[in-house]
């Protein structure tokens, strides 16, 4: 138990003047997880996930990635380091193919410097190959064979997200943190992804993500964060959480309703 | 079967393809794949014979001009089309390096080949310069910095008249000597040219082929995915304009000796809109595009000299055309961002929220 | 001492007018939402305008800004179908590639219908010196930080007692939104367009009197020091422009005593770097136009 967990938020704080969109949260994700972190609309998922990635520096508290801290590090820094991510709206290079897109993502492992480049020396061809192949691999490995060589905006939305994933792996992370990543998807897409997400952690990738989709949350994840007006409601396993009087209550409103209404839920 | 867009060579044949996808355009396209390297051997072989067949050192003189401004606009094209820096000032750089050179040359007295690597050098420091305090800036800001660059560098070389030589600029330019050979007359400067542009065609593709070119396009795609995916943006961006501050350096230090006499003259911002126009108009974003903007925009001064001004009137109505018809240039990059025009073809985010001008 | 103050004065004038340019640009970059590079090229139109139309009715000053105002308008129009309308939806770069070929379309075009050589301007404003105290200032001086701050005014009751001038400050907020509350939404930002232009338009006679002189190709450094007085507001702020446009007014005739004249246009250049490193975002909170 000594090790340290492979990702802590510790008290977490940010602030827009006066507006406290994140106040004092924690989180801690260990190797394996599958972490979900839910909360109504504005309850400052995303703001809390920018803080913890290095798109946005944290008012106050301190983001930790296998005991390193990371709280001021930039953005590429964070992902050198092994923290991929994916965003809300999709921020695929819409221009260049699904391939190439991939092979950015090899940027921090491969290691020509421009002299290799202009000679092209063996490092040089060592690092094309590796990016060929290995682009190759996770192309395949995410079910993108087909799309190899299509420019990555005109793919459909649920393939987009893939692509995104896609590019977030060839970091070779050590953690992935996905925002949204069923925005926008029908029942059928959503179960795709679903059953994606949980193949990658189980092939070893460690996984946190913002949803609203409950039954993706709940079936998907093994840990839960609930977030409401930028706090910590509630913090455990998807029975648990679902439980939780604090968590129905940020979601439908204090007031009675009936038994069968409350197991009714998911 | 594809070799659609793997890489960022874009070849004639895909750029047929651009225009129409016929079955012809990807018969051409197969073709000049297999045979690309012979090709390229056999443009370059008729090249090297071409002055054979001609007498007039006024037509050579005119390929020259087309050689080193192939440099000039693929060195701007490296900096705008590759990673998507809007910069205006290369004609700062052609000055820096053109002045580097005939100093050396003249008051030093240094051999021209060991000046020519330290002319690029120097210049590549001013271009690290001038990038440093503008790493953060985007579109016209950075576009105004770099324009008030290239002329701090003009009036430098106007006024600071003990190192220049002022208003009167600097004479008696020593031609290059190889071997006990003099280049000097217009069909030597004509391989001189021509060895440098194939050099710089080489290497750039080369650099262009590799991590750091892909770093480079991904910044000229969405700075902030790119960051997130480790592309340490700064330091890519920064490296980026010395490069092309190398080469506009290196085009300057082969143009002194060529004309044997410098002024600030030579070096208005005047120049750095031809160069521009030259980018713009024969594409952004490959390596063929500012090939094919020098040779438009040089032939057509030549062709257009009867009607004097007219023809810079000519050059930015087809600017605007090509804003209008084809963002990227004749043979510019069409998989890119600048390419887009607004009627795009894709879906969800506009690209107006995207992009960084 | 004297001298300085004189100086000031001068700073003053010039400042006034570079104002009136930085006003104007900062209209049409808030309400277009696209930065350009034309304006220079506009400016220099006015003057011109007016100028020709000296030769054929005379030296009144009213009517030439009503010409240079109507003629810097006119060539908004077109700069607005040219390089702004149908580039609404694309990315920044192609506008701002578009409005420097207009420019340099519309700066070549003077040289070879104006001439590329300086001309000298009719005079409009008897030469009446007054003198205050150990300062000494023109009636003509006096004509041009009138004519600005009427301008300016002008603009201020546009702004915020039109319904015009509403529609103004909601498209250059957000565009979207005034779509949908049924403003025409092209529309009015041509006309602000135009408006911005026109301005410009006046600020480019007054150039030319005051320095009695224009020239074709004056349209360059102008339209970087309109750019580099914008900054301090953001690009979009009317107020901060007209402070920026005055500080480097000062800050230019102060500057020239004690350096060579070459160096003039590079003071605005200076003040661009300064602000763009103490405040890169200009001194405006509100939202402004996409850069």
């Amino acid at each position: 138990m000594s090790t340290p967990a492979l990702f802590e938020a510790k008290n977490i704080c940010k602030y827009f003047g006066g507006l406290k969109a994140v106040q004092q949260v924690d989180m801690t994700i260990e190797r394996g997880d599958i972490y979900g972190i839910i909360g109504p609309n504005g309850a400052g998922k995303t703001t809390f996930f920018n803080a913890c990635s290095g798109i946005d520096k944290p008012t106050k508290g301190h983001v930790y990635l296998e005991g390193e801290e990371i709280t001021h590090l930039a953005p590429e820094q964070i992902a050198k380091k092994g923290m991929a991510r994916t965003f809300q709206n999709i921020k695929l290079f819409r221009y260049m193919s699904v391939l190439e897109n991939v092979k950015i993502g090899f940027h921090n492992q491969l290691k020509s410097t421009l002299f290799d480049a202009i000679l092209h020396t063996k490092t040089y061809k060592q690092d094309e190959a590796f990016a060929a192949e290995r682009g190759e691999q996770i192309i395949e490995q995410v079910g993108l064979g087909p799309f190899r060589d299509t420019l990555a905006g005109n793919l459909p939305y649920g393939v987009q997200r893939k692509v995104e994933i896609a590019r977030a792996l060839a970091l070779d992370p050590k953690i992935i943190l996905l925002d949204e990543p069923a925005a926008g998807m029908n029942p059928s897409e959503t179960h795709n992804l679903m059953k994606f997400i949980k193949d990658l952690n189980a092939q070893g990738y460690t996984i946190a993500v913002i949803e609203h989709d409950m039954k993706f949350v709940m079936n998907a994840c093994n840990k839960i964060l609930v977030l409401n007006f930028g706090q910590k409601i509630s913090e455990g396993g998807p029975s648990e959480v679902q439980q939780d009087s604090k968590v129905i209550e940020a979601y439908f409103g204090k007031g009675s309703f009936t038994e069968e209404g409350r197991h009714g839920n998911a | 079967m594809k070799r659609t867009s793997d890489s960022k060579w874009v070849t004639p044949a895909m750029l047929i393809a651009s225009y129409k996808k016929s079955p012809q355009a990807q018969a051409i396209e197969r073709f000049y794949h297999k045979h690309r390297t012979v090709l390229m051997l056999i443009l370059i072989a008729f090249l090297c014979i071409f002055p054979f067949f001609t007498n007039k050192s006024y037509v050579l003189g005119v390929i020259c001009r087309i050689f080193l401004y192939s440099i000039l606009a693929g060195a701007l094209n490296t900096i705008n089309g590759y990673s998507g820096q809007f910069c205006l000032g290369i004609a700062g750089f052609f000055c820096v390096g053109a002045y580097s050179e005939a100093i050396l040359a003249t008051a030093a007295k240094m051999n021209f080949w060991v000046i020519l690597p330290i002319a690029g050098l120097l210049t590549a420091a001013i271009g690290l310069l001038v990038a440093l305090p503008t790493l953060k800036m985007q579109g016209i800001y950075l576009a105004i910095v770099t324009l008030g660059f290239s002329e701090i560098a003009r009036l430098i070389a106007l006024n600071w008249t003990s190192l220049t030589g002022g208003p009167m600029g600097i004479k008696g330019i020593p031609v290059p000597v190889i071997f006990g050979f003099a280049i000097r007359s217009t069909r030597h400067f004509y391989y001189l040219y021509l060895a440098v542009a194939i050099l710089f065609l080489v290497v750039t593709s080369r650099v262009i082929r590799s991590r750091i070119g892909r770093a480079w396009m991904s910044i000229r795609e969405d700075q902030l995915a790119a960051k997130s995916l480790g592309v340490y943006t700064s330091r890519y961006k920064a490296l980026n304009f010395m490069y092309g501050a190398f080469w506009a350096g290196i085009a300057g230090a082969i143009y002194a000796p060529y004309v044997r006499f410098i002024d600030s003259t030579y070096f208005t911002l005047d120049e750095g809109w031809n160069i521009l126009s030259m980018m713009i108009i024969g594409g952004q974003g490959t390596l063929v595009g500012p090939i094919v903007g020098s040779v438009i925009v040089n032939y057509l001064t030549e062709l257009l000299r009867p009607i004097g001004q007219w023809r810079l009137v000519a050059y930015a109505l087809l600017i605007i055309v090509m804003m209008w018809w084809r963002p990227q240039g004749l043979a510019g990059a069409s998989n890119s961002i600048v390419a887009v025009k607004g009627d795009t073809k894709l879906r969800k985010n506009s690209p107006r929220k995207e992009v960084q001008a | 001492m004297d001298y300085f103050l004189n100086q000031l004065i001068n700073g003053i004038c010039q400042g006034a007018i570079y104002a009136l340019m930085a006003i104007g640009y900062s209209v049409v970059v808030g309400v277009v939402g696209m930065v350009t590079f034309t304006h220079g090229e506009v400016i220099m139109i006015g003057a011109f305008a007016a100028y020709y139309m000296f030769f054929l009715s005379g030296n009144q000053i009213l009517l030439g800004l009503v010409v240079s105002f109507l003629a810097s308008g006119v060539l908004g129009y077109f700069v607005y179908k040219v390089c702004y309308e149908r580039f609404f939806n694309a990315p920044r770069h192609v506008s701002l590639l578009c409005t420097i070929g207009f420019s340099m379309l519309i700066k070549n075009l003077g040289q070879i219908i104006f001439g590329p050589n300086q001309k000298p301007m009719l005079d409009v404003v008897q030469q009446n010196f007054f003198k205050i105290g150990v300062v000494q200032i023109s009636q003509l001086q006096i004509v041009i930080i009138l004519t600005v701050v009427i301008m300016a005014s002008l603009l201020s009751i546009v702004f915020n007692k039109t319904k015009f001038g509403i529609m103004l400050k909601a498209v250059s907020q957000d565009k979207t939104a005034s779509y949908m509350v049924g403003i025409d939404v092209k529309k009015v930002a041509m006309l602000g367009n135009c408006l911005g232009c026109g301005l410009g338009g006046i600020a480019g006679l007054l150039l030319a009197i005051y320095y009695q002189t224009l020239q074709a190709t004056m349209g360059g450094p102008l339209g970087m020091k309109a750019f580099a007085s914008s900054v301090l507001g953001g690009l979009t702020d009317v107020r901060f422009s007209a402070l920026g446009g005055l500080c480097i007014g000062i800050i230019e005739n102060l500057g020239i005593t004690i350096s060579s004249a070459s160096f003039r246009d590079m003071f605005a250049f200076g003040f661009l770097i300064l602000v763009l490193i103490i405040r890169p975002q200009g001194f405006v909170s509100k939202k402004g136009a996409k850069v």
